[in-house]
């Protein structure tokens, strides 16, 4: 047992993003549409009603012209690491969403949602997304649909798994060369786009792992830092209006 | 018996109960969860050994490696960067990594389709077949021919940069049309701003890899610029922590608040169109202080000081002209940039050794003002830049195989001797370019001496993404046969008579040349990633049978057998130079290499480095230093363009030969139309050839796209004033029309302008792409060049109203 009270592994998959580099592109949005197969539809401009896993958020330091800056901020799952329990997985009535313990990632499970959307207020981020409606790709786009990667169904809550799916796959080949499963590294979609390299992301508690180095910067901070669910995604600013801005609400 | 109340009752709570701890009521809502799930109609992706296959992106001139994800070799599902290319470097931009929406795209042209009714009537479009086709517009060429009217046949090319632009070359030329056209692009301008200051066509590239101050005279960096992922990889480079060394410092000279100034360590906030005073302005300082190399400028440079014209006269040299006209307190006035912080600036770009200056609003999309060109050429003069292994150089040209000459019968040579189209109303341009807009004009207003008789358009799709797109539309109206050779259904099509429909660019060869504002030489071939899906051809392969059609010496000028032996025909040409090597592995730093320091060769011979190029590895080879090939008649760098002497401009007025700040003036009343109307691009809206895909939609906020309303920007003050609320309809006019907006207050637009995006408002697609907001090129004003006759594009003036 940690101290934070569950069981603890070698392993805690972690994120940190530099809003230094981050050009605000998208393509890590983009990317993550594409690998997770989230449905879209003609009209995506309601975005309480819009899926997106990697949403990207303006934020600006309220300044008159010309000291008015603005900033991106891209909020993927935050993968909470409070004790017990995350958020989400606290208030699920059905365990349809669970932290793994042995990687600290927060997983959903689709069969299993009743669609109670509890998790979706609970969650301080603003991570999860409802299907209002029945997912539809207009033909032939559903022949591009990644089979890596179920489908999700109408009534369903989803949400970033950091794309657990390439860690499956890094842990069936790790198996496959007999490698130790506490050092397969695997790289999600939104890191692998990243055109500026603005993301990075490993095992937190690995101290040679670029990510573990990042969240011990001066310039990293959390969101929302004082509910102490302990997001495992760091961000990394050196403007402190934004650091200050973390701490309020999205 | 008598069933009462009690009994009733009894009954009921029984019945109750008894269900209850049954497990029938369970049972169903599981089931009922189950089958809710697990509707037939959710998708289920087709299951499959997935496979990548690298090639290169071919979605805009960024030339980036890219990796696609297939499932069982024939469903491409995903685009990554691929992590060899030293250009992306593994990343890639949203377009890219949209890109199997354009494969899968519904708007796709299944097949090449005749319009049987009047243009622009979507239901007129019958199938017909690929032999019908080439037939019917190898005839209508054939005739043109020998009834004398060859010069009858214009082209409007997109994608540049690419061997399909020099087929398309070698068509015209053997066909006997002068008249081929490329889409304007920044390079237009530059490529004449070098012919006159260096004596070739050529276009400058920025070392930004190992700049330590970067002064961005409103060059959108971050938001398609240059090669638009080099961009994004380089930027995040110059962020990159390393311990004891500082970070460049970017200062961004651009009116509105961009994502680049926003990123930038200083944002100046100028007045729009005045960042050439301002360049001009530090050139002063640098000039009064003494900060300038004075024997290389004075060596090498012609026109830096005072000069003798070929007619004896004395004439002002740059020294001179900036010293008297420029001064900080006069350039504060045009700019509102504080003189004291101009002294300021100056100091700063003097005193850092990897300084330089780049400009090109627009995105490069839009050629500038040539006289803006030369001014920020001089700056980087100036600096020193332009000295040997300086910041700034030329793209270097890629040596691949020239291709043969032109064959010329009589009806070609007859043809090439008629005038090009791109001739202006008053007087023949004493610098005549890429003139698509002065072609335009001359087919509006009737001035040529023979009639177009057909227009091919390729992989463009000028009737949306052109600026005042009126002017091609009304052109088209006066052409009485329109080819497209596009893989869309886009608005350009739809105004075709024939549409001939190219392979989607993961489906076909092609290659890259060179990119924009980059030092080191490139090359990449892209390969069929998959086969084609639908019943397309590729383009090269069209030309190639519409020349053989013909025959003569106009197939004898197109020998290949068909595109990919075209473009194999080419890298032989390259392999024989061995001037470059193949980039591989991740790490390859091309930007590190010496003017002339040619990379050890890694290929064995032509067929081996064909292979390497289409399995994904791309070419390059050193930079080319800016005064290296000087071509011109004194062999050193003219600052002051003497060679305008001799192309009729008139010589009374010393200005026209130097860099200067000439503005062009908007059209319109400024009482009417008090606001002035600027676009931006963002990189997550294609703006050009593609449309925006359904991803990169999703990814726009609700200030700048709701339902089909889009939002433009202006500054609070400007709201106050014109008495405009966050939020509200409004009607925006301009001299060239109005449309319907909705306003966002942005503390980051100039006072007395308004902002408005580029790359929606589509009418032509899918429900998801169109009529989602404004066209900006519907209302937008061209300005030609009076020197070069381009269109160029920095404001309209326009007019807000609440709606």
């Amino acid at each position: 047992m940690s101290d934070n009270g569950h069981t603890q592994s070698g392993v805690l998959y972690g994120m940190a993003i530099d809003l230094d580099k981050c050009t605000g592109c998208m393509a890590c949005s983009v990317a993550c549409q594409a690998e997770n197969n989230i449905s879209f539809r003609p009209d995506e401009s309601n975005k309480l009603r819009s899926i997106t896993w990697m949403e990207v958020y303006y934020l600006d330091n309220g300044a008159e012209h010309p000291d008015y800056r603005f900033s991106y901020l891209p909020r993927p799952c935050m993968h909470c690491n409070a004790p017990h329990h995350s958020p989400c997985t606290f208030v699920c009535p059905v365990n349809a969403t669970v932290r793994d313990e042995a990687t600290g990632i927060v997983g959903h499970i689709y069969p299993r949602c009743i669609g109670c959307r509890y998790c979706m207020v609970a969650c301080p981020y603003h991570a999860r997304d409802f299907n209002w409606w029945d997912p539809a790709w207009p033909e032939p786009m559903e022949q591009m649909l990644s089979p890596k990667v179920s489908t999700r169904m109408r009534g369903v809550v989803e949400k970033c798994s950091f794309c657990s799916h390439r860690l499956n796959a890094a842990r069936s080949k790790a198996y496959l060369d007999g490698l130790e499963m506490s050092e397969v590294t695997y790289t999600p979609a939104c890191v692998e786009a990243c055109p500026s390299q603005a993301i990075a992301f490993g095992n937190l508690l690995d101290e040679h792992s670029e990510v573990a180095r990042l969240a011990k910067s001066e310039r990293a901070f959390r969101l929302l830092s004082k509910l102490n669910t302990e997001p495992k995604v760091y961000y990394l600013s050196r403007h402190p209006w934004l650091h200050n801005l973390a701490n309020a609400s999205l | 018996m008598k069933f009462g109340r009690r009994a009733f009752l009894q009954f009921a709570a029984g019945a109750v109960g008894g269900t209850l701890l049954s497990p029938l009521p369970w049972k169903l809502a599981d089931d009922s969860a189950i089958w809710s799930q697990n509707w037939s109609w959710r998708p289920s992706p087709e299951r499959g050994l997935v496979s990548k296959v690298p090639s290169t992106c071919l979605f805009c001139d960024g030339g980036c490696g890219i990796q696609v994800h297939l499932v069982n070799k024939k469903n491409a599902i995903y685009i990554e960067g691929n992590a060899a290319n030293p250009v992306n470097q593994g990343g890639v931009c949203p377009l890219a990594a949209s890109g199997c929406q354009f494969l899968y795209a519904p708007y796709r042209v299944s097949q090449p389709l005749k319009q049987t009714k009047a243009r622009g009537d979507a239901s007129g479009f019958q199938p017909i077949s690929w032999e019908q086709a080439i037939g019917e517009v190898g005839a209508a060429l054939g005739k043109m021919r020998t009834s004398g009217n060859s010069q009858g046949l214009a082209g409007i090319s997109g994608r540049p940069r690419s061997s399909m632009f020099h087929l398309w070359r070698q068509f015209f030329s053997a066909y006997g049309s002068p008249n081929l056209f490329q889409m304007p692009s920044h390079a237009d301008s530059l490529e004449l701003a070098c012919m006159l200051t260096l004596g070739h066509e050529a276009t400058p590239a920025f070392a930004l890899e190992r700049a330590s101050y970067v002064l961005s005279f409103g060059a959108n960096l971050l938001e398609g610029w240059g090669a638009p992922a080099r961009m994004q990889s380089v930027f995040g480079q110059w962020r990159q922590e390393r311990a004891g060394i500082a970070q460049p410092k970017i200062v961004q000279i651009e009116p509105r608040l961009s994502l680049t100034a926003t990123k930038a360590d200083e944002w100046i906030a100028v007045k729009p169109g005045t960042q050439c005073a301002l360049a001009l302005g530090i050139a002063h300082v640098m000039i009064k202080n003494h900060l300038y190399d004075d024997f290389f400028m004075t060596s090498q440079v012609v026109g830096f000081e005072d000069w003798i014209d070929a007619g004896g006269n004395t004439r002002q040299g740059f020294k001179s002209l900036v010293m008297q006209n420029y001064a900080p307190a006069q350039v504060a006035e045009w700019t509102g940039v504080a003189a004291a912080r101009i002294e300021e600036i100056a100091g700063q770009f003097a005193a850092q050794e990897y300084a330089v200056a780049i400009w090109g609003e627009d995105g490069g999309k839009t050629p500038d003002n040539i006289y803006s060109d030369l001014s920020f050429l001089a700056l980087n003069l100036l600096k020193g830049n332009m000295q040997p292994g300086g910041m700034v150089s030329l793209v270097p040209p890629v040596p691949l195989e020239v291709l043969p000459e032109v064959q010329m019968d009589q009806w070609a040579y007859r043809g090439l001797q008629q005038p090009r189209l791109d001739l202006t109303q008053t007087r023949q341009l004493p610098l005549p370019g890429n003139g698509l807009y002065a072609f335009l004009d001359t087919i509006n207003r009737g001035g040529s001496p023979y009639s177009v008789e057909m227009l091919m358009i390729y992989e463009a799709n000028p009737v949306y993404s052109l600026a005042e797109n009126r002017l091609i539309k009304e052109a088209l109206g006066k052409i009485s046969s329109v080819v497209t050779f596009t893989s869309y259904m886009d608005e350009t099509a739809l105004q075709a008579d024939l549409i001939l429909p190219n392979h989607m660019a993961l489906e076909r060869y092609d290659d890259v040349i060179g990119l924009p504002g980059v030092p080191y030489a490139y090359y990449a071939v892209s390969r069929p990633v998959l086969p084609p899906r639908l019943q397309t051809k590729h383009t090269g392969d069209v030309i190639l049978a519409l020349a053989a059609t013909i025959g003569g010496t106009v197939k004898g000028s197109l020998p290949w057998k068909n595109f990919e032996a075209f473009l194999q025909s080419r890298v032989k040409g390259l392999a024989a130079a061995g001037t470059g090597a193949l980039a591989g592995k991740p790490g390859v730093q091309p930007w590190a290499l010496q003017s002339g320091q040619a990379p050890k060769s890694n290929y064995k011979n032509p067929k081996d480095l064909w292979n390497k190029l289409t399995s994904g590895l791309c070419w390059y080879g050193p930079p080319v230093d800016a005064l290296q090939q000087i071509n011109t008649a004194s062999g050193k760098y003219e600052l002051a363009c003497v060679s305008l002497q001799n192309r009729g401009v008139n010589v009374e007025d010393a200005a026209v030969y130097l860099p200067h700040f000439a503005p062009l003036t908007p059209s319109g009343d400024a009482q009417a139309f008090p606001l002035l109307m600027m676009g931006y691009r963002r990189l997550n809206i294609s703006s050009e050839y593609l449309a925006n895909p359904p991803f990169m939609t999703k990814t726009l906020w609700d200030f700048l796209l709701k339902g089909n309303d889009l939002f433009v920007e202006i500054h609070p003050e400007t709201a106050k004033s014109l008495g405009l609320k966050q939020g509200d309809r409004a009607t925006l006019t301009t001299p060239e029309g109005e449309v319907k907006v909705r306003i966002r207050i942005f503390a980051g637009a100039h006072p007395g302008t308004v902002c408005v995006v580029h790359g929606l408002g589509h009418t032509a697609y899918d429900e998801y792409i169109q009529d989602k907001g404004i066209n900006i090129n519907d209302i937008i004003e061209v300005q030609m060049d009076p020197i070069t006759g381009m269109g160029t594009v920095w404001a309209t003036r326009a007019q807000l109203a609440r709606a």
